[in-house]
């Protein structure tokens, strides 16, 4: 069963996190040993991180299929910072390495508990859409 | 250059796409088949993946001993992750060009969705397990 787990935890304008150089090598530290642990696993399908929300854009097909980009957010709206895709026997192992990622340390060492989404990957379009 | 092209929705908006005719459908994805034929074609296709609902999402956070605590209420205008598209392009203009074609893919009545495709670079960040 393959799951993603999403960090949707930047904001609009974030960059870089003010955080002291140790506390962002901790937090990396982390996250390359969770990776490393995964892919030894054998669930580890993949892991990549985005560039910060300032670089997005919102893209619609205007007339003549040109696209019209927008790179105006609401406040409210969450941005994907990164995603890992596990391949899992349960949904409870998934909600496990879900944890573990929230985990992560933050400013100072302490464990940031972000929320991290979880669902299910299709591995296929439904039968009856194709 | 990695972009990654998302496309979002809220839940009030994937009731709409479940909505669609069967022959709707059927033109949406045979669009969106072709499509991805031609960035297979031209090598610059990385990678896709279709989500399941957001009936089916679950958050979670780390707490203290690492056991996971799972919730599944998102507020009304929360937007899911439905699915991305990763291409490898010269420029960012040719990823917007794409997420262009994917915002005119037929939806219902076989007129374009003109979803909205959020477009953003890959971090070459140091988060690799290998």
């Amino acid at each position: 069963m393959k799951y993603i787990l999403m960090m949707n935890t930047m904001k609009a304008g974030h960059g870089v996190p003010g955080w002291p150089q140790k506390d962002l090598q901790a937090h990396i530290a982390y996250m390359i040993s969770l990776n490393k642990e995964l892919h030894e696993s054998g669930e580890l399908v993949s892991a990549e991180g985005l560039s910060f929300p300032d670089q997005a854009k919102l893209v619609r097909a205007g007339k003549d299929g040109v696209p019209v980009t927008d790179g105006v957010f609401p406040e409210s709206k969450e941005f994907l910072a990164g995603y890992w895709i596990v391949d899992v026997d349960s949904p409870e192992r998934a909600y496990a390495i879900a944890a573990r990622a929230s985990a992560a340390p933050g400013p100072g060492g302490a464990p940031l508990n972000m929320p991290i989404e979880v669902r299910p990957v299709m591995s296929a379009p439904p039968p009856e859409m194709l | 250059m990695k972009y990654i092209l998302l496309m979002t929705g809220t839940k009030a908006g994937v009731d709409t796409y479940r909505a669609w005719t069967k022959e709707d459908i059927g033109k949406h994805m045979a669009r969106l088949k072709s499509l991805v034929k031609d960035l297979r074609e031209s090598g610059e296709f990385v990678g896709d993946q279709g989500l399941t609902g957001p009936e089916e999402a679950k958050v979670v956070r780390g707490e203290t001993k690492g056991m996971p605590i799972t919730d599944g209420i998102f507020p009304e205008s929360k937007e899911f992750l439905l699915g991305y598209w990763i291409v490898d392009v010269a420029t960012p203009e040719r990823a917007y060009a794409i997420a262009g074609l994917l915002s005119t893919l037929p939806g219902a009545g076989g007129m374009p969705t003109n979803m909205p495709i959020e477009v953003r670079e890959l971090a070459s960040h140091p988060l690799k397990w290998s």
